[in-house]
C-alpha cells in the first residue's frame, strides 16, 4: 500500500500543477478569441416607428422571400383576420406584425413588427455553448448553423423569448432568427423588411444617427411620442430600436433593466475562472488535505 | 473491532418480478426514444418555442448531476480526507455516479436537436457559456470516472481474463495490459480523484449559473446571483442521502443486512450539510426579500414551500435526530425526502420558475417525455444491477478477514 | 482635384446666394425654422416639417393638374404599377379640410415644391431626419386612406405588376367641382349626458357670420370623415374634455357651466339681453370686431360712449353722419356742450336754453333720404 513515498507525491502534484497553470496561461486568450464579435461605433439598426406602420406586413413577405422560405401570395397578406390572435416568430417567418387596440382612435389599431432586436450584448452569444452565435460589425447578432448542436440554450437566454427551434425535423434542425438580413447588408442593400416597408416604418441607419432622429421625433411631436426609446438602453443597447405611442409594456414589450442580459452570469463564469486560479487553488488544497490527512493516517498507525 | 468489509459480486439471480417490470418500462421509453429519433424532438415532447427545455433537461441533465453527487462527496470523504471506514461505500457510489453521468451525457444528446454534433464543444469554445462549461465539466468528468472505475474492472480480471475460442490467444496479452494498467493506475490514481472532486464542484455550481442568464424570465423566488452557490451546497448535502437510499436499497434487494453503523454515521454529516444549505437559502430570499411571493397562493410559492419544508427542514430535523438516524428506516425517509427536495430544486428552477414573457400555454411533460425519463431511471437500475452481479461492487463482511479492499489509495 | 475644388466652391457660393436672397423674402421670425439662436450653413439646427405657415403659394384647385402619375420609383425594382394620382379631386376635397398645405406641407417662396426636392428617392441615405420619397407618399396617402377605412389595400391605389393590370385612367372630371356645395346648419343643438343644463345650442351662423370666423378656426385637421359618418368613425369617443375644448378655446367661460348649458334650448345670440348693452341704429350694422377690436377678447369694453369713442371733438366729427346737420350756431359747440358724455342719443338743451328740449327743437336741419 505505501508504495508511492513523498517526494513521487509532490513530483506529480507539482507536475500536475504547471501542467494547468500551462493551460490556464493559454486559454483566456483562446476562449476570448472563439466567437468572433464586434461592437462597432458605426453599427448600423433600424428605428421602428410604431405610430406610422400601417399592418401590410410587407415585410414579413419580404422577409420569407429573401431567406427562401415559403412566402405564399402577396396579396393574402392584406388579410387582417390573422391579427386577431398574437403570433412570434417561429420556423415559418423570423418576424410577425401584431395589431394592438389604439387608445386615442379605436379604428386605427397599432401595429407592431416584432423580430430579433441584435442586441449589443446579446445574451444568445454570451451562452450559446459552441460560439455559434456572434455579433457582428454591422450589428447584426447571427446564427451559424456549421457549429450549432441544437441545444436551445439560446432560447432559454434570450430576455425577447426570439430564437425558434425545428421541433418537427429529424435531422439539422435549425434555429430560427432575423439575421438582419446580414448577407445582403455585406452587399450594399437594405434589409428585405425594410426595402420594402411602403410608409417607412422601418429607418436604417447608423445606430447613433437613429437615436438622433428619435430623440427629434420626440421633441418635434410630444403627443405623438412617448419620451422612450426602447432599445436605446435597454439589457444593454439593442440594435433595433422602438417608438410608440402607447406604454410599451401594453404593446407586449418585457420590461427590462439596463443591465446587459449575460452580465451576472459572465462575472460569475470569469469569477470562478479566473485565469483558472479558482479550480487550480482548489486542486491543490484538496491536495494538500489529502497529503495532510494521508500522513496523520501513517503516523497514527505508526503510533499504534 | 469491526468485522472488515470486502466488495464481492452478488450471486443473486438477475430477473425477478420487479426487474421484469423494470424491464418493460425501460422498453417503453426506448419505444418513445425511436420516434424522437425518426421524427423528432416535436413528436415525442411537449417542447416550443416558449419552452425550449423541458424534464430531460430538469429531470435528466440537472437532477441526474446533482444526484450523482454521491460519487465525488464519498470520494472526497474517504479518499481526500482518508477516511478508511467509509471505503465499503465508496464504489456503489461511484458505480451510481458512473452510470448516472452516462445517462446525464446520453439524456443531453437526445434533447440535442443535432445530438450528432455533441462533441462540437471541444472544437468551437465560448468560455462565456455556463453550459460550455457544464459541457467540458461533464465530459472530462465522465472520463474521470471511467478511469476512477478501472481498478475494478482490473482486479475483476486479472489472472481470469477467458476469452472465447480464436480470441483466447489474446489471454496473456490482455492480462498483461490489465496489469500494466493496474501499475499504471496506482501510482495516479490520486491526481484524478482530486480532479474528479474539483470537476464536481465546478460544474455542480454551473449548473446553477445555467438559469441565471434567463434573467426575468425566471420567478423571483428561485432567481438570484448565488444560484451557482445553492446549486453547490445542494449537491453536497444530497450525497450522502442518495448514497443512504442506495446502500439500503441494494441491501433489501440482496437480502443483505444494512451497513448501519457506516450509514448513521454518514447521516450524522448531513445534518450541518442540509443547515448550510437551507441557510444560505433562507439568507438569500430575505436579503432579496422575496418571501414577498410566499403570501400570493401560486404554483411557484407552493412549489417552493413544498421544496422547502418536506425537501430540507423536515429532513434536516430526522437528520438531527439520533434515534432517527440509529433506524435503517428513519435513515431511508429522511434521505428520501432530501433527494426528494432536490430534484424537486431542479424541477423548480428549470420549469416552475421558467416563465417566458410570451407565454400562451404552461409546459406539462408529455407522455413521451415521461416514458423516456422514467425508461432511463429503469435502465440505470438494471445496469447496476447488472454490474454488482459481475463485478466486486458492494462490500460485505469479510468472513476471512484478511485482505482489504484492492481499491483504495495506492501508495498511502 | 484642382477642378473639384473651384466646382464645388462655385456650386456653395451659388447656394448660399440663393437661400440669402430666398431668406430676405421671408417674413417670418428666424426661431420659426431654426431651433437653434445662430443657425450656420454647416448646422441649420432645422425644425422638422410641417412648417404651413411658411408657405405663400396659393392655388385654386383648378390651377392645379388634373392627374398625375406618380413613376418615379420606375429604376428600382418594384412589386406594383405606378398610381395615377387625382390630384384635382384630392386638392378639391383638401380645401375641405387642410387646404393645399395638408399635403404640401412645405414650401419655400417661389414655384411649388416637389415632394421629392425635399424627401430623398433613395431608402439608403445619409439624412434620415425626414421619409424617403415613397415613405412621404405613402403616408401622406394612407393617413388619410386609413381614416375612411383601415381595410384600404395596397390595390385600391396601384395593381401589382404580376397582375397585368394597369391601375386604371382617371375620368376627365364633367363638372367643375367633385364635391357638392358644403351647407352649413344654422343651429345645432346638443343634447348632453348631465341632469342640469341638458342642452347647448350652438349657432353655427352666428360664429361664421355674425362673428366672422373661418372654417378653418374650429374645424381643424378634420377629413372626410368626420362629416360623412363612417362606420368606423362612430368608434371614436371624444372625451368631455376634447368636447369642451372646442367652445373652450374662445369662451373662457371657466366653471359657469349655464353660459352654454341650459335645460332649454336658446334663442340666438342678442347683444342687449347678453350684456345688457342694447345695439340700436348705428351699432347694430356693424360686424362684432369693428368694436371689439382685440381678437377673441369681447369683453373689457363699457357703455360710455367715451369708452369707445373719447377721441371725438367737434374738430373730427362730423355731425352730418347722425342724420342731423347742425346749423352754424351748435356747430362751433364743443360736444358736451349737449351731450354728457355717457350717452350722445339724448342732447340736453338746458346749457343754454331754459325751456328747451330736443327733440322737440332741433340745433339744426334733419337728413331726409
Amino acid at each position: 500500500m505505501n508504495k508511492q513515498n513523498r517526494r513521487d507525491f509532490l513530483k506529480s502534484v507539482t507536475t500536475v500543477g504547471i501542467t494547468a497553470a500551462g493551460l490556464s496561461a493559454a486559454a483566456p486568450t483562446k476562449l476570448n478569441a472563439a466567437p468572433e464579435n464586434v461592437l462597432s461605433e458605426d453599427r448600423m439598426g433600424v428605428l421602428v416607428d410604431t405610430t406610422v406602420c400601417i399592418g401590410c406586413r410587407k415585410c414579413e413577405w419580404a422577409c420569407k422571400e429573401s431567406h427562401g422560405m415559403h412566402a405564399g401570395d402577396i396579396e393574402d397578406y392584406d388579410e387582417k383576420g390573422i391579427f386577431n390572435s398574437r403570433r412570434r416568430p417561429d420556423h415559418t417567418g423570423h418576424t410577425v406584425v401584431n395589431e394592438y387596440e389604439n387608445d386615442k382612435n379605436r379604428s386605427l389599431p397599432i401595429y407592431l413588427k416584432v423580430q430579433c432586436m441584435h442586441c449589443d450584448r446579446p445574451a444568445c452569444v454570451s451562452a450559446c455553448i459552441v460560439g455559434a452565435f456572434s455579433k457582428k460589425e454591422s450589428g447584426a447578432v447571427i446564427w451559424d448553423d456549421s457549429k450549432c448542436i441544437g441545444c436551445r440554450y439560446c432560447m432559454v437566454a434570450c430576455p425577447f423569448q426570439i430564437p425558434a427551434f425545428d421541433y418537427h425535423k429529424a435531422l439539422e434542425p435549425d434555429i430560427h432568427k432575423c439575421d438582419f438580413c446580414f448577407d445582403r447588408t455585406k452587399n450594399g442593400k437594405l434589409p428585405a423588411c425594410v426595402e420594402i416597408c411602403p410608409v417607412e416604418t422601418l429607418t436604417y441607419g447608423k445606430r447613433s444617427d437613429l437615436i438622433q432622429v428619435a430623440r427629434n421625433k420626440i421633441k418635434n411631436y410630444p403627443d405623438r411620442y412617448l419620451d422612450h426609446i426602447f432599445g436605446e438602453t435597454e439589457v444593454g443597447g439593442t440594435s433595433w430600436l422602438y417608438l410608440a405611442s402607447k406604454e410599451f409594456e401594453k404593446l407586449d414589450f418585457p420590461k427590462l433593466g439596463k443591465n446587459p442580459a449575460p452580465g451576472v452570469s459572465e462575472s460569475i463564469q470569469h469569477g470562478i475562472f479566473a485565469y483558472f486560479i479558482p479550480p487550480i487553488a482548489l486542486y491543490a488544497l484538496l491536495g494538500g488535505i489529502m497529503w495532510i490527512s494521508k500522513n496523520r493516517d501513517k503516523s497514527e498507525g505508526e503510533a499504534h | 473491532m469491526e468485522l472488515a468489509m470486502k466488495p464481492e459480486q452478488m450471486k443473486k439471480k438477475f430477473f425477478t418480478p420487479w426487474v421484469i417490470a423494470l424491464t418493460l418500462i425501460a422498453i417503453n421509453g426506448l419505444i418513445f426514444l425511436a420516434i424522437r429519433f425518426f421524427w423528432g424532438i416535436g413528436a415525442v415532447t411537449n417542447l416550443s418555442n416558449e419552452h425550449p427545455w423541458g424534464i430531460w433537461i430538469g429531470i435528466d441533465v440537472a437532477a441526474g448531476v446533482a444526484l450523482a453527487a454521491g460519487g465525488f462527496t464519498t470520494a472526497a470523504l474517504g479518499h481526500i480526507m482518508h477516511r478508511d471506514k467509509y471505503e465499503a461505500v465508496i464504489r456503489p457510489a461511484l458505480l451510481t455516479a458512473m452510470l448516472g453521468y452516462t445517462f446525464v451525457a446520453v439524456s443531453v444528446a437526445v434533447d440535442l436537436g443535432r445530438y450528432y454534433s455533441i462533441w462540437h464543444p471541444l472544437i468551437y469554445w465560448n468560455g462565456n457559456s455556463a453550459l460550455f462549461e457544464v459541457g467540458m465539466c461533464v465530459m472530462i468528468y465522465v472520463t474521470v470516472l471511467y478511469i476512477e472505475f478501472l481498478p475494478i474492472v482490473t482486479e475483476r480480471f486479472i489472472g481470469r481474463v477467458n476469452l472465447p475460442g480464436v480470441l483466447s490467444r489474446l489471454n496473456g496479452t490482455i492480462d498483461k495490459i490489465l496489469r500494466a494498467l493496474d501499475r499504471g493506475l496506482n501510482k495516479t490514481m490520486f491526481i484524478f480523484i482530486i480532479a474528479g472532486v474539483v470537476l464536481s464542484c465546478l460544474h455542480q455550481s454551473s449548473l446553477g449559473t445555467l438559469m441565471i442568464i434567463a434573467g426575468p424570465k425566471m420567478h423571483p423566488l428561485w432567481q438570484t446571483p448565488v444560484l451557482p452557490l445553492l446549486f453547490l451546497l445542494s449537491a453536497f448535502s444530497v450525497g450522502f442521502p442518495m448514497v443512504i437510499m442506495e446502500s439500503i436499497t441494494a441491501s433489501k434487494s440482496f437480502g443483505l443486512k444494512p451497513e448501519t453503523h457506516i450509514l448513521s454515521k454518514l447521516g450524522s454529516m448531513v445534518g450541518p450539510l442540509l443547515g448550510i444549505y437551507l441557510a444560505f437559502k433562507l439568507g438569500d430570499m430575505f436579503i432579496r426579500e422575496t418571501f414577498v411571493y410566499l403570501t400570493e397562493l401560486t404554483t411557484e410559492s407552493v412549489m417552493f414551500s413544498i421544496e422547502i419544508l418536506l425537501g430540507v427542514v423536515i429532513p434536516l430535523r430526522m437528520f438531527l435526530s439520533n434515534e432517527v438516524r440509529k433506524s435503517p428506516t428513519g435513515l431511508y425517509i429522511a434521505s428520501v425526502l432530501v433527494i426528494f427536495g432536490v430534484l424537486l430544486n431542479r424541477i423548480n428552477n428549470f420549469l416552475v420558475a421558467y416563465t417566458p414573457p410570451y407565454e400562451t400555454a404552461s409546459y406539462f411533460p408529455s407522455i413521451g417525455e415521461i416514458s423516456v425519463t422514467l425508461g432511463f431511471v429503469c435502465m440505470e437500475i438494471l445496469l447496476y444491477r447488472f454490474f454488482v452481479k459481475h463485478f466486486p461492487i458492494i462490500s460485505i463482511p469479510d468472513k476471512a478477514g484478511i485482505n482489504k479492499a484492492k481499491y483504495s489509495i495506492k501508495g498511502a | 482635384m484642382k477642378r473639384l475644388l473651384i466646382i464645388s466652391i462655385f456650386v456653395l457660393t451659388a447656394s448660399a446666394l440663393w437661400s440669402q436672397s430666398d431668406h430676405s423674402k421671408i417674413k417670418l421670425d428666424c426661431s420659426f425654422c431654426h431651433s437653434c439662436e445662430k443657425p450656420t450653413k454647416i448646422n441649420p439646427c432645422l425644425k422638422a416639417c410641417p412648417r404651413e405657415e411658411m408657405i405663400t403659394v396659393y392655388h385654386t384647385p383648378s390651377q392645379g393638374p388634373e392627374y398625375l402619375i406618380i413613376n418615379q420609383f420606375e429604376k428600382f425594382e418594384d412589386l406594383y404599377e405606378p398610381v395615377n394620382f387625382s390630384h384635382r379631386a384630392h386638392s378639391e376635397m383638401a380645401e375641405m379640410s387642410g387646404g393645399c398645405e395638408l399635403c404640401h406641407h412645405y414650401n419655400p417662396p417661389g414655384s411649388i415644391a416637389k415632394c421629392v426636392d425635399c424627401h430623398d428617392v433613395n431608402r439608403l441615405r445619409a439624412d434620415l431626419s425626414k421619409p424617403d420619397l415613397k415613405g412621404a407618399y405613402h403616408r401622406q396617402c394612407i393617413d388619410c386612406h386609413r381614416t375612411w377605412n383601415n381595410n384600404v389595400a395596397c390595390a385600391d391605389c396601384h395593381e401589382l405588376k404580376s397582375s397585368g393590370k394597369t391601375a386604371a385612367k382617371i375620368k376627365p372630371l364633367s363638372a367643375s367641382r367633385i364635391h357638392p356645395e358644403i351647407i352649413e346648419p344654422a343651429k345645432i343643438v346638443y343634447e348632453t349626458e348631465t341632469s342640469e343644463g341638458k342642452f347647448v345650442t350652438f349657432y353655427h351662423n352666428e360664429h361664421t357670420q355674425l362673428f366672422g370666423l373661418e372654417c378653418s378656426n374650429c374645424h381643424k385637421n378634420e377629413s372626410c370623415a368626420s362629416c360623412h359618418k363612417v362606420d368606423d368613425m362612430k368608434s371614436i369617443k371624444l372625451t368631455v374634455e376634447e368636447k369642451h375644448q372646442a367652445c373652450i378655446n374662445c369662451h373662457k367661460v371657466e366653471n359657469n357651466c349655464s353660459y352654454c348649458h341650459s335645460n332649454k334650448t336658446l334663442e340666438p345670440f342678442d347683444h342687449g339681453t347678453r350684456t345688457g348693452f342694447q345695439l340700436k341704429s348705428y351699432h347694430q350694422k356693424l360686424s362684432c370686431v369693428n368694436c371689439h377690436a382685440k381678437p377673441k377678447a369681447f369683453s373689457g369694453l363699457n357703455s360710455k360712449c367715451a369708452s369707445c369713442h373719447g377721441s371725438w371733438s367737434v374738430d373730427n366729427f362730423n355731425h352730418k353722419a347722425t342724420g342731423l346737420i347742425l346749423d352754424e350756431i351748435h356747430a362751433e359747440f364743443d360736444c358736451d356742450v349737449c351731450h354728457s358724455l355717457d350717452n350722445y342719443s339724448k342732447p340736453g338743451c338746458d346749457a343754454c336754453h331754459e325751456d328747451m328740449t330736443y327733440p322737440k327743437f332741433k340745433p339744426g336741419r334733419i337728413l331726409r333720404n
